[in-house]
């Protein structure tokens, strides 16, 4: 259970808030998906919930933030990292040795994990990579460096899964794969929190949608309650996915979230 | 210089041997280098280098390392050779400059000693896995893990940013920039505002990587979880030991 | 405009292209599709003379790249990579314009005014500063430096990842106007709504090979060559597909709508 009280923060040296007055109840097993421009927020919302914020990137930080009951500013990153694991960003940026094996052993020597061996394999396996096993990092394309920043956290066995756009450099099927993953993940307890670009994955896969802007939350609810927005939701840089458009189009009274909900709802049309 | 420092994946002798013995090895040989006053030995070191790249199956690799190297020595060897006019001519040059046989012989040995005492760092490093030495001198060695990881950082960081610099040269390449120059000071004239976004992407990834070490457990790591299963055997015995060999003939000749 | 001809590249293990034939008329959009590693990137490689063909041609305007002078590459192929930051070497947005046009040989005094048009064009601040910009803008500039000399062909390595919504938008209009002023663009992307929205053609490569060539909605249409490639169609050709002839071809959310309006009157 995740709870954020009026959470402002400005980086160091930011011109403006990155995010402002946030308050947001996040419980247990929640599949949500954060969207909004470029930004409005995204990064910095995550960092506040793995301790990044305010303990590497250091600003002025109000309100607070509690990560099953340890409030963030006094628990650091590497404490929280035992409940909550992140994929970050910039995928070259956090691979921290230099082969796929070591960079998933790497947390589990850290935390003193029993069974190594199991959990990488278990990883390596979750992602289809187990053939990279014992490549060198360098070796590896974008994608590749994605699976395996993935696998590298999935092998914590996180409660708390936070991941920042981790498909930008993914072919659909691949990035399809990936919320598949999280989707399984999901259901069997872990709350998956994933920023992405591609609104389509996030209305299919997760259960409520938080949109951002301008470091404020825009929208926070349901995927569907919150499709329903589409004009709003366009004015602040969020593209409502095709079929939705269609379903409003068509003057269907559904909102569609996947192409299972989109054929049944042509097919009532049609009948 | 693509692949330089680049861990080489591998079965050899050498790749099995202790980190600590890799890193001892180059350094005793370093030493020798200084300390040996003879062509002949320098000759014999410079040998057991590329011996040492051929053991561990790089032979290639050490072949161009070397060519590579010997091409940067013979700038500084033909300046040694006009810069030292003692001794007696060997062979006279224009404007009262001349070839000496003290300044063909101080040249030598500076080119050699320079050669021989840079490669076996370079050749056993590409055989070593990183991660291993870091946690073989925490382990091993009482290093503490912050030290030892910035280390080996920093040796990782140059083929990865040497990879960084190949994308952007690609990147101004494919706006016609020309860098296949054969002026050296030209080339460097282009090479520096380069300087600019390899600066930019690697503070950007030394700040991502840090972030993403402290959220994997950085400040927990030590002594007590590292596992570390190197341990001295014979054939890093015998390594060191040829290297000291190596070593007390340079004090000696 | 641009042609290749039995290009292969890499050995053994490595190969990553296999007697790739493929030619790119002029004015065309082509957007180059196939799942990670297929070897797209390599291709827009090849026809930028970043990489030489193992065997085979890469030739444009009917001459083989291999013998073209660096400038001359320069100034009729403009090279937009998927990450600003290996591009942008200069402190303002103007110097960095500036810096293209001079290594594409256009002459000094023409340099500002093409730097001005470019500048308008792209609705860029000259004396922006390229290192404080955000990542859109980066690509913005970017873009606007490899079109700068006005080249005739575009080529285009994934340059929306890591964009947003808008800022991708705003890259691919402008890309689409410049085509349609007559610059042959090839792209390289993996997100399909924009290959449905922007390309004109489209080629399919997997393992290395050219699998099919078509309009984007021949191509999505055509489950068995997608699922060949391991690719996923945009959403609504996947659900048009679902219902086989019945609904048609649609691509768009407009006509899809306008069709099942008209089944539905006929009922």
């Amino acid at each position: 259970m995740i709870s954020i009280n009026q959470l402002s923060f400005q980086y160091e040296g930011g011109v403006k808030p990155a995010l402002v007055d946030i308050t947001l109840e996040i419980p247990d097993g929640d599949f949500i998906g954060i969207i909004g421009r470029s930004g409005a927020g995204k990064s910095t919302l995550t960092y506040a919930l793995n301790g990044i914020v305010p303990h590497y990137h250091k600003g002025d930080f109000y309100g607070s933030v509690t990560v099953d009951g340890m409030d963030t500013v006094e628990t650091t990153p590497e404490r929280l990292a035992e409940l909550v694991g992140s994929v970050l960003q910039d995928t070259d940026a956090q691979m921290i040795t230099s082969t796929v094996i070591d960079e998933l052993q790497y947390g589990l020597i850290s935390y003193g994990i029993d069974d190594i061996d199991g959990r990488v394999d278990e990883a390596l396996a979750a992602l289809g990579i187990a053939d990279l096993r014992e490549r060198e990092i360098n070796s590896l394309s974008g994608g590749q460096r994605q699976k395996v920043a993935i696998a590298s956290i999935l092998a914590l066995k996180p409660k708390i899964f936070i991941l920042d756009e981790p498909t930008s450099e993914l072919d659909p099927a691949s990035s399809r794969m990936v919320f598949e993953l999280l989707r399984t993940l999901n259901q069997t307890g872990v709350t998956v929190i994933v920023v992405e670009q591609k609104i389509m994955q996030l209305c299919e896969f997760c259960d409520r949608l938080i949109v951002l802007d301008g470091g404020a939350v825009a929208f926070d609810g349901g995927v569907r309650e919150v499709l329903t927005h589409s004009e709003e939701l366009e004015a602040i840089g969020v593209h409502v996915p095709r079929i939705v458009t269609l379903a409003k189009t068509i003057g269907s009274d559904k909102l569609p979230l996947n192409l299972d909900e989109a054929e049944a709802m042509l097919r009532e049309v049609l009948a | 210089m693509k692949g330089f420092l680049e861990y080489i994946p591998g079965d050899s002798i050498l790749h099995r041997l202790d980190p600590r013995t890799k890193l001892l090895m180059p350094l005793i040989l370093c030493l020798a280098c200084f300390a040996a006053d003879s062509i002949l030995l320098l000759f014999v070191i410079l040998l057991f280098d590329v011996a040492l790249g051929y053991l561990g199956g790089i032979g290639k690799q050490t072949l161009r390392t070397l060519s590579k190297l010997a091409r940067i020595m013979l700038f500084l060897f033909v300046l040694q050779i006009l810069f030292i006019q003692r001794g007696e001519t060997l062979i006279p040059l224009i404007a009262g400059l001349r070839i000496t046989d003290e300044g063909l012989r101080t040249a030598a040995l500076v080119a050699l000693r320079l050669i021989a005492a840079t490669m076996p760092l370079a050749t056993l490093l590409s055989l070593t896995k990183l991660d291993e030495l870091a946690d073989s001198l925490v382990v091993r060695c009482h290093v503490p893990y912050k030290y030892a990881y910035g280390v080996t950082a920093a040796i990782r960081f140059i083929p990865e940013f040497s990879r960084q610099m190949s994308e952007i040269i690609e990147a101004q390449t494919a706006r016609g920039v020309e860098f296949d120059t054969k002026n050296p000071f030209r080339r460097i004239a282009m090479v520096i505002p380069l300087c600019v976004p390899l600066l930019i992407s690697s503070v950007r990834k030394i700040d991502g990587t840090a972030m993403a070490a402290e959220l994997r457990g950085f400040n927990l790591r030590g002594r007590h979880n590292i596992r570390c299963t190197s341990r001295f055997g014979l054939s890093d015995g015998v390594g060191i030991l040829v290297c000291l060999a190596l070593a007390v003939a340079g004090v000696l000749l | 405009m641009i042609t290749l001809e039995k290009v292969c590249f890499g050995y053994g293990k490595n190969e990553t292209l296999r007697d790739v034939n493929l030619h790119i008329g002029k004015g065309d959009f082509c957007a180059i599709i196939g799942a990670n590693g297929a070897g797209k990137s390599t291709l827009t490689r090849l026809m930028r003379g970043l990489l030489r063909p193992t065997s085979g041609r890469v030739l444009i305007d009917g001459q083989d790249i291999a013998a073209a002078r660096p400038s001359t590459l320069a100034a009729k192929i403009g090279y937009l990579f998927q990450n600003p930051d290996r591009q942008l070497c200069r402190n303002t947005v103007r110097e960095e314009l500036l810096f293209t046009l001079q290594y594409a040989g256009i002459p000094a005094d023409r340099r500002d005014a093409l730097c001005d048009a470019a500048l308008e064009r792209f609705s860029l601040d000259g004396d922006g500063d390229t290192a404080c910009m955000s990542r859109g803008e980066r690509q913005r500039t970017a873009l606007a430096s490899a079109l700068a000399a006005e080249p005739p062909l575009l080529l285009l390595d994934e340059p929306t990842t890591g964009l947003d919504y808008s800022e991708c938008t705003a890259i691919m209009e402008r890309i689409a106007e410049m085509n349609e002023r007559g610059v042959t663009v090839v792209m390289v992307c993996h997100d399909m709504e924009i290959v449905l929205d922007f390309a004109k053609t489209c080629v399919v490569v997997a393992d290395g090979q050219v699998l099919g060539e078509g309009t984007p909605a021949d191509i999505f249409y055509n489950q068995p060559l997608l699922k060949r490639a391991s690719l996923i169609p945009p959403q609504l050709i996947e659900l048009a597909s679902r219902f086989g002839g019945e609904v048609g071809r649609p691509t768009h959310a407009e006509d899809f709508a306008a069709i099942i309006r008209e089944k539905r009157s006929q009922k």
